[in-house]
């Protein structure tokens, strides 16, 4: 009878243990995804977009980054900003459109970007999010 | 008086040959006067005023206040006078007179005044000496004068016989005439027609007619002849008197000219000859006019045969007094003093013994500083002052008491003023100034024209002209070429060349500036790849080479910049590229690139800036 209660008390703690790892996997999956706004969106190809940006006319993007510097600002076009690049390290410019400037970007914060390939190859965000 | 007496023997008897010598008595002149060359061109008389008249304008008239020889309406001056120059030369150079015949002649000449000696002469020393005038007239240097005094005397005598002659005719017609009037007076009283005169009134005047008549038929010969002997008595008388007149003036003519020619001995053989001939006290000298004024000037009183006697002796005089001073000043090594006297003595007794007799040796050393001193007057006539200074040196080690004030002052003045204009010459060509340059050369030519600074001058810058016209071309040529830098290497030259060339010189300005620009890119590039940041000094060398794409030396240094900053010129590269593509985003992405890699970059900032402005036109 006791070799029986032994028995039943590994089982249950197994049990246990797998049930805790994968409540803590569906939770790290959870939070994981749950921070990337733009999980849908395909990630900026930069090497391609510094070929050739027409190449990517019309297509949108997201891509995260360091906002390194503002390069200028229009009150009705929004401003224009370089944006490092986490993925290549490379620096792109990116346009903020006037409709994003209730959002305050500041030189050295981190954001995910949802961008399009505008018809002169100009990076547009779409969107934007902190990172 | 004896000043005076001297200047009118001078004037007199200045044949056309002679002037007071050309011994050191230079003229003053300013630099780039012009004297005038040669001295021998003689000046017109303007207006003729005070030409000499004395024979007819013939002889020569010297002027003692001007020094000058006035003759056939033209003047010369004494002290400059090629003419005298060659023959005082002449007779410096000429052995003395001291051989057989010259001793004999000069004896000849002084027994014939001797036995003409006022205190001597008698027919009978008048005879010899009449004889011994053929003998002198045969020696050479007699040039035949006693001769012609012979001639002349044997022609007074010829005209005194026939004086004789006329008074011995004017004696028989003397007594003719004595005969002629008793004949008419005895005429006069026999010729009555007889008886008395008639009654009647009517008869009695005819008969009275008669009467007279008969007496006029039979006195007219006598009356007639009678006028006749008179008239030949008359004419006899005129013709007698003329003819001595004549004699007397051929004779004083001949003791004149004599006088004129510096015959002095000859002018004392005729003067005391004439005495002899005429001795009827008449020595009034018939000349007129300047001539006169000149003997009676001179002495005081109308001149006379006498006068000129006297004149003669006084030069013979003076010509030993002269001819003593020049040995005495020789002795005392006063060159200059003694070859003046002696000048002054050869003018006036040329063919004096005391002259003629001068020792070679003594005449040599003066003809020696007379060529000198003659050298310099035409080294400082053609401003040869290099030349003229040497012989002043040598004139002073020569002559003690040469006066070297006066060539000395013309000299330093000409060399002077000549050294000004040099100077300024090269201030003109140095600052470009042509016009300028030559005029200051062209000056300092005609003040001396052998100044060796200015041969030195003249052809440093003809060289430089070689050196100039070359440099130019060599200029136009790298211009051509747009060999910019092999000009900015030898900008001396060119910026030397270019001085008088305002036009080639602005392009060489330009040239040269440009090239300072690319020399700072260059120094500035190679300071900043020193310190290891190649990306700035590939940038520093492509500004420049942008501007300046044709320098080797630009373009070498960028290229080897250009492989040690490869990514950074690559980003910029592909930047520059995709933005003449239209690819403003690509473009300034890589721009961004760039600045990430030299953040200092200017062209970076550059493209990202006009990229910027073109994304966001109203960009502030």
């Amino acid at each position: 009878m006791a070799r029986r209660s032994r028995s039943s008390n590994s089982t249950l703690l197994v049990v246990g243990i797998v049930l805790l790892i994968l409540a803590f996997g569906a939770g790290g999956y959870l939070l994981s995804t749950s921070g990337d706004a733009f999980r849908t969106t395909a990630p900026l190809e930069v090497p391609a977009y510094l070929e050739n940006s027409n190449s990517l006319r019309g297509n949108t993007y997201k891509a995260e980054g360091e906002v390194l510097n503002q390069l200028g600002y229009s009150p009705s076009m929004g401003r224009l900003i370089s944006v490092k690049i986490d993925a290549t390290s490379d620096v792109v410019p990116m346009l903020i459109p006037a409709s994003l400037s209730h959002v305050n970007i500041q030189r050295g914060q981190r954001f995910i970007f949802k961008i399009e390939v505008t018809e002169n190859g100009i990076l547009r965000a779409l969107d934007l999010t902190k990172a | 008086m004896k000043n005076t007496l001297t200047a009118v023997l001078l004037g007199l008897v200045f044949a056309g040959t002679g002037a007071r010598a050309q011994v050191a008595d230079f003229p003053a002149q300013p630099p780039g006067g012009g004297a005038p060359a040669g001295g021998a061109a003689p000046a017109a008389q303007p207006g003729g005023g005070q030409g000499s008249s004395f024979l007819g304008g013939d002889t020569p008239f010297f002027d003692p206040g001007s020094e000058t020889i006035q003759w056939d309406g033209k003047t010369w001056n004494i002290n400059n006078n090629r003419l005298f120059e060659a023959r005082f030369e002449k007779f410096l150079s000429a052995p003395e007179e001291s051989e057989e015949q010259d001793r004999a002649y000069n004896s000849i000449l002084f027994e014939i005044l001797e036995k003409l000696s006022p205190n001597r002469v008698d027919p009978k020393s008048l005879d010899e000496a009449f004889g011994l005038l053929p003998k002198a007239a045969e020696f050479r240097r007699d040039a035949g004068l006693c001769d012609t005094i012979g001639n002349q005397v044997y022609s007074a005598w010829m005209a005194r016989r026939n004086m004789e002659r006329l008074k011995q005719a004017d004696a028989t017609l003397e007594s003719d005439r004595a005969r002629l009037e008793r004949n008419q007076r005895i005429a006069a009283q026999g010729s009555s027609i007889g008886g008395s005169a008639p009654k009647d009134a009517a008869a009695a005047a005819e008969w009275a007619t008669n009467q007279q008549l008969q007496r006029d038929v039979t006195m007219q010969p006598y009356v007639t002849r009678l006028a006749e002997v008179n008239a030949l008595l008359n004419t006899n008388k005129t013709k007698r008197e003329l003819q001595e007149l004549q004699t007397k003036i051929e004779f004083q003519a001949l003791i004149v000219q004599l006088f004129v020619q510096r015959r002095f001995q000859h002018v004392l053989i005729a003067t005391r000859f004439y005495r002899s001939v005429f001795g009827d006290g008449d020595s009034k000298l018939r000349v007129d006019g300047e001539a006169k004024s000149l003997f009676s000037g001179t002495t005081g009183m109308p001149p006379t045969v006498g006068t000129l006697d006297a004149m003669a002796s006084e030069v013979i005089r003076d010509v030993s007094e002269g001819i003593e001073a020049f040995k005495y000043l020789l002795e005392k090594d006063e060159l200059e003093s003694a070859t003046k006297r002696l000048a002054e003595t050869f003018v006036v007794g040329e063919y004096l013994p005391q002259v003629r007799t001068i020792e070679r040796d003594k005449k040599r050393q003066a003809l020696a500083f007379v060529q000198a001193s003659n050298k310099l007057i035409s080294a400082l006539e053609v401003k040869d002052y290099a030349l003229a200074e040497q012989l002043v040196r040598q004139l002073e080690e020569t002559a003690k008491d040469f006066d070297n004030s006066k060539p000395l002052a013309a000299i330093e003045t000409a060399k002077t003023v000549a050294a000004m204009h040099i100077a300024k010459a090269k201030n003109a060509a140095v600052s470009g100034d042509r016009a300028g340059l030559e005029t200051e050369l062209a000056a300092a030519t005609a003040i001396w024209p052998r100044n060796p600074d200015l041969a030195e001058v003249s052809k440093m810058i003809f060289s430089q002209a070689d050196v100039q016209n070359k440099a130019l071309v060599d200029f136009d040529q790298l211009l051509s070429q747009r060999s910019f830098r092999q000009i900015f290497d030898d900008k001396e030259r060119f910026i030397a060349a270019t001085a008088l060339d305002s036009e080639r010189q602005q392009k060489l300005r330009e040239v040269l500036t440009n090239m300072t620009e690319i020399e700072g890119a260059i120094i500035r590039a190679n300071e900043i790849e020193r310190r290891g940041d190649f990306a700035g000094a590939w940038e520093s060398a492509e500004r420049a080479f942008q501007k300046f794409p044709d320098d080797s030396k630009l373009n070498q240094i960028r290229a080897s910049l250009t492989t040690k900053a490869a990514d950074f010129v690559g980003a910029l590269r592909r930047a520059e590229e995709l933005e003449q593509r239209d690819q403003p985003g690509s473009s300034l992405a890589w721009f961004l690139r760039a600045q990430q890699q030299y953040p200092n970059s200017d062209m970076a900032k550059a493209g990202i800036d006009r990229l910027t402005k073109r994304i966001l036109p109203d960009a502030t």
